[in-house]
């Protein structure tokens, strides 16, 4: 019977205020450890491996000398306008799509087989057609990361009750009216939670591009590392693009809890 | 998908509805829309573009060629062996960890930061630091698909696990159930259809994360190819590859998500 009533014991002791000293402590003691592994191993695996101070100091010369800023605008002006473009044509096709169930019912397996096809695939075909330049890094990126806000639209604009449809027609609501008062509301919500994954998908979308059409920017720096093995370089990189992506998450989760709170405040 | 009925356009159901039989609008319109974007796909580039270009008659044609070679399937198999392989064994890790994490809160603070920030991470990003420790084979990718899967595996995991009802974990300690039992006798039951949406997730990101690895390490396999054969203009060949991948990549999502409504038709799945 000791096995219950550790288990118990165990359950009982999280409830107690002591818990949250226990979380704090795993969390600082989790990144205190790995940080001072990678210190002592640093060294132990030739030029494959570097120590942590080394990979901060490297990350700070390559901020300050230039090179990752440089490339860090290079990489965020593709990331916005793949973003913008994001939203704009998803919210739009997602838009188009359900306002006909025909055109949908035509279209949707097509944008799924899409959604599912291992976008990298297809950057030669993009790139025979419109080259290897800004705009067709643009279209692959929007390709990987145009997909939650585009599906999330549609299924907002599907999922509109039939009653708000019907009252709306019964006091007479024309197309602008229809859009402003009833579908424009409702959808929002919908298309926001696509936005907030994209925000973090975008950046996928552009290392991709950047990687596999003529390198450039971040991915370009890093490439660069790889081949002439400079391991300081690519553990410094690597380390920056996590940092980034981990703000960017978390931006998307901030966007969510506004969302999550305006809805409460609007459904009352 | 109680939602689809409530479409937009009232207009259209009636009249779909009143279609005899099984040849309603609704299943002739893919059919129509799929030729249509074939036509004009072969049409804009027999008028507009030079010849190179992949366009649906010479992939068909290119088929045979494609098919009968012998690289072809060395790189079918190298390739999709490699997923396969990478996917059990991340999920397998991925399972084992996730419970671990969603059964004891220390080791889930511990572990988490570490998950999560890596499952933030896009791990395309990876690669290069991957192939700088593990070298220019086929064994990155091999690590890559594996991480692919194991973090969205042990995400969804501990994520099921934690959320295991009361009822159950209070029933069983009734019965006795020792600690491997609350672990892979209830929780891991439980947290199934989770479990399969992150092996699910997982088999998205691995098929293209292999394809990653191959074209920036240089490992023979589908994804080289595509690059290669379009290298060498023969854009039609690479594109029977592409069209290979996406036959593939759409019937493993079809069938995890077959699975999963078969497992448990409740739930719908993470997203991402």
């Amino acid at each position: 019977m000791a096995t219950h009533e550790s288990f118990a014991g165990r359950a009982n002791r999280f409830r107690t205020t002591n818990a949250w000293w226990i979380r704090i402590a795993c969390y600082v003691s989790s990144i205190v450890l790995l940080l001072a592994a990678w210190q002592a191993f640093g060294n132990s695996f030739g030029v494959l491996f570097v120590p942590f101070t080394t990979t901060m100091l490297r990350l700070w010369e390559m901020l300050v000398d230039g090179p990752l800023l440089a490339a860090l605008f290079v990489s965020g002006e593709l990331y916005l306008v793949t973003l913008v473009f994001n939203i704009v044509v998803g919210v739009t096709i997602g838009l188009l799509l359900a306002r006909s169930k025909l055109i949908s019912a035509a279209f949707e397996p097509y944008v799924y087989i899409l959604y599912a096809t291992p976008t990298i695939s297809l950057v030669p075909f993009v790139s025979v057609l419109f080259g290897f330049e800004f705009w067709p890094r643009v279209v692959v990126s929007v390709l990987i990361s145009i997909f939650p806000i585009l599906l999330g639209t549609l299924e907002g604009a599907r999922s509109i009750p039939r009653q708000h449809l019907d009252v709306a027609a019964i006091f007479g609501s024309n197309e602008r009216q229809l859009w402003r008062d009833v579908i424009i509301p409702y959808v929002t919500p919908f298309a926001m939670t696509g936005i907030k994954q994209s925000i973090a998908l975008s950046m996928v979308g552009t290392l991709v591009a950047e990687f596999f059409l003529n390198p450039d920017g971040i991915a370009a720096l890093m490439l660069e590392g790889t081949t002439v093995v400079d391991t300081a370089k690519v553990m410094a990189i690597t380390v920056f693009v996590a940092a980034i992506a981990v703000v960017l998450v978390g931006i998307g989760e901030l966007v969510e809890w506004f969302l999550v709170r305006w809805r409460h405040s609007a459904v009352g | 998908m109680a939602t689809l009925s409530s479409g937009l356009e009232t207009g259209v159901n009636r009249r779909a509805g009143a279609a005899a039989g099984w040849l309603t609008r609704e299943r002739v319109a893919p059919v129509v829309a799929g030729l249509a974007i074939l036509l004009v796909w072969e049409v804009v580039v027999a008028t507009q573009l030079p010849d190179f270009v992949a366009r649906p008659s010479g992939i068909i044609m290119a088929v045979p060629e494609t098919v009968s070679s012998k690289e072809f399937w060395f790189d079918v198999v190298v390739t999709l062996g490699a997923i396969l392989e990478g996917v059990v064994i991340g999920s397998v890790a991925g399972v084992l960890v996730g419970v671990a994490m969603g059964r004891v809160r220390e080791l889930n603070w511990f572990l988490s930061t570490y998950i999560r920030a890596l499952y933030a991470l896009p791990l395309i990003a990876l690669v290069p630091i991957v192939i700088i420790w593990v070298g220019y084979s086929s064994t990155s990718r091999l690590v890559i698909v594996i991480i692919s899967v194991f973090l969205p595996v042990a995400v969804t995991t501990a994520d099921g696990t934690r959320a295991v009802s009361r009822d159950y974990i209070d029933v069983g300690r009734m019965f006795g159930a020792r600690t491997h039992n609350m672990w892979f006798g209830i929780a891991l039951p439980s947290a199934m259809p989770f479990i399969v949406a992150g092996i699910e997730l997982g088999f998205a990101r691995g098929i293209t994360n292999a394809i990653a690895v191959e074209v920036l390490a240089s490992v023979p396999g589908m994804g080289m190819a595509v690059f290669t054969k379009s290298n060498e203009l023969n854009e039609n060949g690479s594109m029977v590859y592409v069209v290979c991948l996406a036959i593939f990549a759409v019937s493993v999502r079809a069938g995890m998500i077959r699975f999963r409504h078969w497992l448990a038709p409740w739930y719908r799945g993470a997203t991402g």
